[in-house]
């Protein structure tokens, strides 16, 4: 085990299992693209993958203890998954399916699963931030030493959601953590031609100061560090002192999402925007090389934490989690069509 | 026991007993509790009631999150214009969150708000656009005319587990009605029959319930006897209610201080239109401001606004009479 | 280092002092009287609706906006009567308007919280907080397709800033690099609340620091302070930079609208006043440093107290507007929905 590990306190164990949900996230999400090819029709409107973020989410989310809470963007499979949600109903919510985890209600976008901690997420860039800061709130007055993680992109961080609840949150001294994922895209657009501070060169975790924070920058590619990063910012949060702006660079390994096109038009995954939009294959070609999940299980094969039996047999269970999923959605029936009037309100 | 009170005092009354009856009811917004011996700050502490920043976006969304982790909260929003700055969270996120997650949450949440002050409060603060709200499943909208309402449906809103729109008319503000002590609820989509009669049916809503029933006292000496209901809630909106008075009276005049077609005049209309057609003997009409921003001097206000004289004429356009000679 | 500083901005030789000094008394004056005008003819109901005046805040408004040209162009919140004044709006029609009369600003139409007076490049005020700084965006972002050096200015105060809307504006008016100048008068409250019930950041400047624009703190009571510094930032801003943000620190003397009732801070001493007042400053120093003299000063309040009455009297004179509306004010073109 090298030192930074020990220095973490993560033990094999513990090790297994961020490499565990890392390769867990990263069949799911190959699943769900899959299905775009092996089963067109199934998965309508616009899904949007998380490889490429597996080390920023699940070392983010292994400082968590039971009791925390997870609120995300539409970018959400990642979350539930390592909290604990069921992969099949997840991949049944994504097919629409009646057995879905909303009970076909929501899709790819909207996953809840609030006995996970995971609150929900916002199709609307920026504004699921306001709701994690009042998720924080309640943690706060409810005095049980709670702790909210919350997930957003790059790009949220030019919408006044962000400036508002962030400098609430410092006000308050709220109980949150605001990771920035920043895989240096907004769609189509790369950082530096919508931000003033990439623009500069800047790291966005600058940003930070405006708001009385720390910010801090991590590579999001090494969960370790990622780990640590977010277990300062999560105890001093859960220690009364406020939050933190934790900015994680990851770099997302698929497109934005699967096209937009009216009904009709097949729906599938492009190749990512570097490649179609701006004509740059190398850098693509360089993040696959850095690839986060073959890298940290490298790692720990390299340093003796695993055997490569042992990671060989983590891949292999996901693999089957995963298939067993995709056959549980094909195969669930649709809900009833009269469900629609369902749920709209308590 | 009922007291005399002023409609603000009664909402403000509303919102103290429910905070009183469950600690999970948290209150705050702009400007409220900045003084140490604000009531609200001394009887509930700093943790449920506190003072926001102007970041409509991040209150409202704030809200929704807390609502999520299982509190009550409601916000104070001043005027309605002011959720417009943040309506993606009121219109697109809190009414939302429980459907889409298959009913395994609630977003119990209240939106304080006033409106409609065309008393000089010029263009951005005197709107009437409660209508932009009704037709959004999962939002209720509440407008209490009385002081009385102004209670009841407060404390109804808080109870409720949805997100709820409750606007408070700043004409009425000073108003002053008897209102009940001690726990009082208003139902949502329950109309109030605030005069009854014959002849025509006349629906007003909010401040313009007043107005009607001046016009119905005018009306009254021309031998026109007129019912005259408040809606109280638009969302839900008790179209029974409606539907059985123009099933007597046969005739319908609407009374609304939003533009035309911004009004919640014309949804009722339709529904009338639709599910009472044979009970009308005259087309339906609608007394509503012009279409025109609020200006700011005095006659041009009046000028676009409803008023009992242009309730008074659409009555007798229904009844296909002439007003007799003042 | 994670803080860009701005590039050092070359000293303007256009100090205060002599003509432009008495120039400025004289607007700040006119302000004064008028805000002190319309207060009284507030609690007589001869001017109604809602109403927040600039006293205390003369300096700034002075200072900034005579400077300007006509091409310039000023967006303003809704403590706006000061810049209005100060951009060369006529105070007779600024009352009429405030009056809801025919030959206001904008024919009884707006009132207060939004006066426009695009002759002189007053692009509007607006009562939501905040809400005109984006349109200070747009018009520098017409100015740079346009060409020419017309500058934009855009006036809030400090409660403005938490508001989502300014954030957003600050990234892209970096980003792009746009010619607009942001007056921001930091008075402390934001309405009835101190800045502390806000935000932990004490200086807007701070705020706004991660951005790396140009910026500065000055005093907002010494006139020539920000007379001085807005100076140089107007320069960089028609040279082609920008964007910059001017921070003046003022004081709001009285309440955040006319009626209420401030419990939510002390009263200042009448002596504390006499420190401040930018008025007063302005005329001690500039007797000290021999710009003008005491019968200049006296002769400036004297003007405007004649100049503020004869606008009452327009104001009073000017008939109401007529019921019913020109079809061509609601939609462009006369166009009915």
């Amino acid at each position: 085990m090298s030192s930074d590990q020990q220095a973490h306190g993560l033990d094999k164990d513990r090790l297994s299992w961020i490499l565990t949900q890392m390769v867990r996230i990263r069949e799911f999400e190959e699943r769900v693209k899959q299905t775009f090819e092996e089963h067109p029709g199934a998965i309508r409107g616009h899904t949007h993958l998380a490889d490429g973020a597996e080390a920023s989410i699940v070392g983010s989310l292994a400082t968590l203890r039971s009791g925390d809470q997870v609120l995300a963007t539409y970018r959400c499979h990642g979350y539930p998954l390592a909290l604990g949600s069921d992969a099949e109903a997840m991949m049944a919510e994504i097919y629409g399916k009646k057995t879905g985890l909303c009970q076909g209600y929501g899709g790819s976008m909207h996953l809840v699963d609030t006995e996970r901690g995971f609150l929900g997420t916002s199709g609307i860039v920026a504004q699921g931030i306001p709701h994690a800061t009042g998720a924080a709130y309640a943690a706060q007055i409810r005095k049980q030493g709670q702790v909210v993680l919350c997930f957003f992109g790059d790009g949220a961080s030019k919408q006044g959601a962000f400036a508002e609840s962030l400098n609430i949150a410092s006000l308050w001294k709220l109980p949150i953590v605001f990771v920035m994922e920043n895989n240096n895209y907004n769609v189509v657009t790369r950082s530096e031609q919508e931000d003033a501070n990439a623009a500069a060169g800047e790291p966005l975790a600058v940003k930070a100061k405006a708001f009385s924070m720390p910010g801090v920058t991590v590579d999001g590619g090494d969960p370790l560090e990622v780990y640590g990063v977010m277990h300062t910012a999560v105890e001093r949060a859960r220690s009364g002192e406020g939050p933190t702006l934790v900015e994680s660079k990851v770099y997302r390994l698929s497109a934005h999402g699967n096209i937009i096109a009216p009904p009709g038009v097949p729906l599938h995954y492009p190749e990512h925007e570097a490649i179609t939009v701006f004509g740059a294959p190398e850098e693509y070609e360089a993040a696959l090389r850095g690839d986060p999940v073959p890298r940290f299980r490298a790692r720990l094969i390299g340093d003796g934490t695993l055997s490569a039996e042992e990671a060989n047999a983590i891949a292999a269970a996901a693999k089957a989690e995963m298939e067993s999923a995709v056959r549980f959605a094909w195969e669930s029936p649709y809900p009833e069509p009269e469900e629609a009037v369902n749920y709209v309100y308590a | 026991m009922a007291r005399e009170m002023p409609y603000i005092a009664a909402i403000g009354e509303a919102i103290h007993l429910e905070m009183a009856r469950d600690e999970s009811v948290l209150y705050f917004g702009q400007n409220i509790a900045t003084t140490d011996d604000d009531p609200f700050l001394a009887a509930f502490g700093h943790d449920r009631v506190r003072v926001t920043p102007i970041s409509e976006t991040a209150e409202i969304g704030m809200a929704v999150g807390a609502a999520l982790a299982g509190y009550r909260p409601v916000v104070e929003l001043y005027m309605a214009e002011f959720m417009l700055v943040a309506m993606d969270q009121v219109v697109n996120e809190a009414p939302r969150f429980r459907y889409m997650s298959g009913g395994k949450v609630k977003v119990p949440l209240v939106l304080k708000a006033g409106y409609g002050f065309t008393a000089g409060w010029a263009g951005q603060h005197t709107g009437s656009i409660y209508s932009m709200f009704m037709g959004v499943p999962g939002l209720k909208v509440v407008l209490p005319a009385t002081a009385a309402d102004a209670k009841g449906l407060m404390a109804t809103a808080i109870r409720d587990d949805n997100p709820v729109c409750f606007f408070h008319h700043y004409l009425l503000t000073l108003e002053h009605g008897e209102v009940p002590e001690g726990e009082y609820l208003v139902p949502f989509g329950e109309a109030a029959v605030r005069r009854t009669g014959k002849d025509v049916t006349i629906v007003a809503i909010g401040w313009m319930v007043d107005r009607a029933l001046a016009a119905a006292e005018r009306l009254a000496a021309d031998g026109v006897d007129a019912e005259v209901i408040d809606p109280r809630t638009l969302a839900p909106l008790d179209t029974a209610t409606i539907l059985e008075s123009v099933a007597k009276t046969g005739r319908l005049v609407l009374v609304d201080q939003a533009t035309r077609h911004g009004s919640a005049s014309a949804v009722i209309a339709a529904e009338v239109a639709d599910q009472g057609f044979d009970s009308l003997r005259a087309p339906i009409k609608q007394v509503t401001a012009l279409d025109a921003t609020i200006p700011y001097s005095e006659p041009m206000e009046r000028f676009v606004l409803p008023d009992e004289d242009k309730i008074v004429a659409a009555v007798h356009q229904v009844l296909g009479s002439a007003p007799v000679a003042a | 280092m994670s803080e860009r500083d701005p590039a050092p901005i070359v000293p303007s030789s256009a100090a205060l002092e002599g003509p432009a000094a008495l120039a400025l008394l004289r607007t700040m004056w006119r302000i004064r009287v008028f805000e002190e005008r319309v207060g009284v003819l507030k609690r007589a109901d001869e001017v109604y609706g809602l109403i927040h005046l600039s006293i205390g805040g003369e300096g700034v408004a002075a200072a900034v906006c005579t400077q300007l040209r006509d091409d310039d162009v000023v967006y303003s919140g809704h403590r706006a009567h000061g810049h209005a004044i100060a951009k060369g709006a006529p105070p007779d029609r600024i009352l009429a308007e405030l009056m809801g009369r025919s030959d206001g600003l904008c024919h009884g139409l707006g009132g207060s919280m939004h006066l426009v007076d695009v002759e002189h490049g007053l692009m509007g005020a607006t009562g939501v907080v905040g809400g005109n700084i984006p349109l200070a965006l747009g018009s520098a972002l017409a100015t740079r397709l346009r060409g020419g050096d017309a500058v934009a200015v855009s006036f809030f105060g400090d409660g403005a800033v938490q508001a989502g809307h300014f954030n957003e504006s600050i990234n892209l008016a970096t980003l792009w690099g746009l010619g607009v100048v942001l007056v921001c008068e930091n008075n402390g409250f934001a309405e009835f609340t101190p800045r502390s019930a806000h935000t932990n950041v004490e200086r807007v400047c701070d705020v706004v620091a991660p951005y790396g624009l140009e910026r500065e703190t000055v005093d907002g009571n010494d006139v020539a302070a920000v007379w001085e510094a807005f100076g140089r930032f107007l320069e960089v801003a028609r040279r082609g930079g920008g964007p910059l943000l001017l921070e003046c620190l003022t004081h709001r003397l009285r309440g955040h609208y006319e009626g209420d009732p401030t419990l939510y801070r002390e009263a200042i001493s009448a002596t504390e006043w006499q420190q401040r007042d930018p008025i007063l400053r302005l005329a001690r120093q500039g007797a000290a440093a021999g710009w003008f003299s005491a019968e200049d000063v006296a002769r400036a309040e004297r003007e405007a107290r004649k100049e503020i009455e004869a606008a009452v009297e327009f104001a009073r004179a000017s008939p109401y507007p007529a019921a019913e509306l020109p079809g061509e004010l609601v939609y462009a073109g006369g166009s009915r929905p």
